[in-house]
């Protein structure tokens, strides 16, 4: 954890920016350490190592808000960045026209620490390696096209941040992680494949068993090579079609977290991200039908996107996003939640030191149902069932959306048949949330990195959700 | 922190260990951003921050690795754990040593120093650019503002040394007059002096303001007129793929074309790392060799990938200057200039699109570089050879080799671009395509 000595100089930050004439201050100690292992068609390329370390702050003036960030943690440092962040609320203070307020969120004094039963400082770049020599040989003992390009990454991560604010909270935390990459690309008789993994939890060495990482990707080699031996066109057209966990998941956080970040819905992120379709008033707005619940929760343990305390020091909780087809809850941060009233759900997370926190997914999933996925199936007369995808993309108000499939088969009264090739749903987001006809009961999640923020913040989340059933959607094909 | 005394420290680590080499690079600066939004300022912030990497390599084994952690006893336990764990990892089938030539390198010289002392002025330049384009027509804007300067320095344990100082100021403007009509505007400069903040207000608000009422195109093929920003984007990612690095993973389209026709006989593009105006220029690459230019596409055929030592040698040929010390990178990319304006590039078109933004491009398949991206912001459509309305809700759908196999005209104005969807800087002219591929969602809007 984050030394007693680095908590006092956070500490000390807060106690200046006050002294300075800063309404609000807070300041965060984050610190990372990372080794990456990578695997290139199944020869070893030079280990990585990552040390990240430093301190960031924000405080108000007048309503002007200001970040300062740096990697220098003497005292003299850090007092001279408190003076200049403070001098800059103070200076940018005549332009700003909407005044930045904070609602009160209740203090806190937390620990976070991640369930972890095998440390993760053991998942060093020689661990790394066997894990990554072992997938890629099972990988290559497949039958079928040859995967001649093997992309392989490994890596681990250790995050330990120390934050405290003007309002009396203080938080600490650790959070440990295991994470995939990965690219196979099947080539045979002029057909090129290709198909991305990812896939991370939180926890130590014990997430490689947990997520049955081998297994999952040997899998994904063996389908890819049927992809290219079987998969046939596709005749585009109308059609039932049931989305898989991993499609249901990329819709739900691209069409439904992102829109309903409260901060893309006041314009914030207006020139970068984009902001939404929704807006302030879209609360209760029906946007899907009766089958369509969709929700964020930052509290699953193992979880890529775990966050149970936000960078602001408020215990974040579940949101229910979309509840029986109705816009129920926005991701808030303090800002959002006191300009828009509402409950503030805990939503501001920020990747290291040097980046603010902002309104950020977590875990964000469709719920499960009561069907078996083979009475989901047995509902389809004449559809398609869309199991993994390569290409995706959507409008900066989170609108016009589109999927394109690499796993994906017909399905015909009622049975799956043929392997298809390329289809493409390219849907809006009512009509995509307002066709949901039925839920599978099984939950399963793929890991990400979402991306927003001006400078850049990746961060890791999860996108899941069970079988999903929309009745009479558009199909074309590539 | 001064990058001199961290890389001397380092280096002085790494030779106790008994390295065969070393590469210690680092930079030191400070930026300034401001962002806003609904013409407000959202957040003014300040990064004042060191970035070490280090190189290290013994018996034909190497290993990489970034640290901000600079105090003395971090950076040396921070190299001491690089060591231990390269030690304990096999050889690389192919290692490629530091040259023995000792090399000093100064400065390209494209700094502007009053970059660096802009704190108080960047939200006057961002309130210029909001004003500006509420003028041309804006109800509101976002953006971001960022001034940064940078100093780098490198060191190798065979003596080379040198370093660098450099300067940048970016707006990127979004303004809006309707929820579903806006515009954006840019302007990247490494000085001040070239930075036009009032001219991409300007920019913003006057195609926010001609894209109220837009409608969905039908799907179907387009000759489509990409401005330079969305020219950018595309070849930037052209540019990735260049590097032999991508070419060996099987990750490029470009994949056994050296030689081969891969874009229109027009096309031409060049990757810099040093030549007068490059946004980001630097004398020396992450392996301590000089920078140099190189034709990627000459006359649309493949010339050259970019190189570190390792690829060269692997791909039998010499370095780039283009380390990345794992992969190669392009440093800032260059199209070559064509002789048309815009007014006649628009009157070839017959049935066509003009982008002026774009978002989101993803790849299919990297192999094929068969992608889709997302138009956003001033949009029109071309008809017999005159623009006739705002669209919105389109994605242009083809490949990045079908797509420069069917650059028709190049006009003669170039713009460099660098901005929030464009890492390499990028100095590109508008580039008419013929026959692209567009389609639509289909359902209710909200």
């Amino acid at each position: 954890m984050i030394g007693e000595n680095y908590k006092d100089l956070a500490a000390f930050s807060v106690r200046e920016a006050g002294k300075l004439g800063a309404s609000y201050a807070e300041a965060r100690i984050q610190g990372s350490v990372g080794s990456g292992f990578l695997l290139k068609n199944g020869e070893p390329q030079p280990s990585m190592l990552g040390d990240s370390f430093g301190m960031g702050i924000r405080v108000i003036c007048g309503g002007a808000l200001a970040f300062g960030a740096t990697n220098n943690l003497e005292k003299a440092a850090v007092r001279a960045l408190t003076t200049k962040t403070v001098r800059m609320a103070k200076g940018s203070a005549p332009l700003v026209k909407k005044k930045v307020r904070l609602e009160d969120s209740p203090a806190v004094h937390l620990k976070v620490v991640a369930p972890e039963k095998e440390k993760i400082e053991g998942a060093d770049a020689a661990w790394l390696k066997a894990l990554l020599l072992d997938m890629d040989r099972k990988i290559q003992a497949g039958k079928g096209a040859k995967i001649p390009n093997r992309i392989l990454i490994a890596s681990s991560e250790l995050d330990e941040k120390y934050y405290i604010n003007s309002d009396g909270s203080e938080v600490e935390s650790r959070i440990p992680r295991i994470s995939f990459f990965g690219i196979l690309t099947a080539i045979e008789g002029g057909e090129v494949a290709q198909r991305m993994i990812q896939q991370a939890e939180t926890g130590g060495l014990e997430v490689v068993k947990r997520l049955g990482l081998v297994s999952k990707v040997v899998e994904e080699a063996r389908i890819l090579r049927q992809v290219i031996a079987k998969a046939s066109k596709l005749r585009p057209g109308v059609m039932d079609v049931i989305l898989s966990p991993e499609l249901s998941g990329i819709a739900a956080h691209e069409s439904v977290g992102h829109p309903q970040e409260a901060d893309r819905v006041l314009g914030r992120e207006g020139a970068q991200a984009g902001e939404s379709y929704l807006k302030k008033s879209s609360l209760g707005f029906m946007v899907g039908s009766k089958e369509a619940n969709i929700s964020d929760d930052p509290t699953l343990i193992h979880s890529n996107g775990y966050a149970p305390v936000d960078d602001e020091g408020v215990k974040a909780t579940k949101r229910m996003l979309i509840t029986a087809g109705r816009v129920t809850e926005f991701l808030q941060n303090r800002s959002t939640a006191a300009e828009l009233k509402a409950r503030n759900n805990g939503s501001a997370r920020s990747t290291d030191f040097n980046r603010e926190p902002i309104i950020r997914m977590s875990n964000t999933f469709v719920e499960p149902g009561d069907y078996t996925t083979e009475e989901l199936v047995k509902e389809v007369k004449d559809g398609l069932y869309f199991k993994s995808f390569t290409e995706w993309n959507i409008d900066d108000k989170r609108l016009n959306q589109r999927y394109v499939g690499l796993e994906a088969y017909r399905i015909k009264n009622g049975e799956v048949g043929e392997m298809v090739k390329a289809p493409v749903l390219e849907i809006t987001t009512p009509a995509l949330w307002g066709s949901v006809k039925g839920r599978s009961k099984r939950l399963e999640f793929e890991a990400a990195v979402c991306g927003k923020g001006d400078p850049m913040q990746g961060i890791p989340v999860w996108t899941g959700g069970p079988d999903t059933l929309l009745g009479h959607v558009r199909i074309g094909t590539r | 922190m001064d990058p001199i005394e961290l890389n001397e420290r380092g280096m002085k680590v790494a030779k106790k260990l008994g390295v065969d080499d070393a590469v210690l690079q680092s930079v030191s600066g400070t930026e300034h951003m401001v962002r806003f939004a609904n013409d407000s300022l959202s957040v003014a912030k300040r990064t004042d921050e060191s970035v070490v990497s280090v190189y290290l390599a013994k018996d034909g084994k190497r290993i990489v690795g970034g640290s901000t952690n600079t105090s003395d006893e971090r950076l040396a336990d921070f190299i001491g754990r690089l060591y231990k764990t390269m030690v304990n990892l096999s050889k690389e089938a192919v290692f490629v040593p530091l040259p023995s030539t000792r090399r000093r390198f100064d400065s390209p010289g494209t700094f502007d120093k009053k970059l660096g002392a802009l704190e108080e002025e960047v939200p006057e330049l961002a309130a210029d650019a909001i004003e500006a384009a509420r003028e041309a027509g804006a109800r509101r804007s976002a953006g971001s503002l960022e001034a940064s300067v940078a100093t780098s320095h490198i060191l190798t344990s065979n003596g080379t040394s040198g370093h660098g100082t450099s300067s940048n100021i970016e707006l990127n403007i979004r303004s809006f007059t309707d929820r579903n009509a806006s515009g954006h505007g840019l302007s990247c400069s490494a000085s001040l002096r070239d930075f036009k903040p009032v001219e991409a207000g300007r920019r913003a608000g006057s195609h926010a303001k001609r894209m109220l009422n837009s409608k969905k195109p039908e799907a179907g093929k387009y000759d489509l007129l990409l401005s330079p920003t969305v020219a950018a984007n595309l070849i930037s990612l052209v540019g990735g793929f260049a590097s032999a690095y991508s070419v060996e993973a099987g990750l490029s389209y470009l994949v056994d074309k050296m030689g081969k026709k891969v874009a229109s006989e027009n096309f031409n593009l060049t990757d810099h790392g040093r030549a007068p105006g490059c946004l980001e220029a630097t004398s020396f690459d992450d392996e301590g060799m000089p920078t140099q230019s190189t034709k990627i596409i000459e006359d649309g055929v493949v010339k050259s990938y970019l190189h570190n030592l390792t690829t060269a040698k692997k791909f039998k040929t010499e370095t780039t200057g283009n380390a990345g010390l794992i992969d190669p990178d392009c440093w800032n990319l260059e199209v070559g200039a064509g002789d048309s304006g815009y007014e006649e590039m628009v009157k070839e078109m017959k049935h066509g699109i003009v982008l002026t933004s774009n978002w989101y491009t993803r790849f299919t398949n990297y192999r094929t570089g068969e992608f889709s991206t997302v138009p956003r912001d001033g949009t029109y459509l071309v008809e017999n050879g005159r623009v006739t309305k705002p669209l919105s809700g389109l994605r242009i759908s083809d490949s990045l080799e079908r797509i420069f196999s069917s650059v028709k005209l190049l006009s003669k104005e170039r713009e460099w671009i660098q901005w929030w969807e464009v890492d390499t800087p990028t100095l590109t002219p508008w580039v008419l395509v013929e026959g692209v591929d567009v389609t639509r969602a289909y359902g209710s809007s909200a």
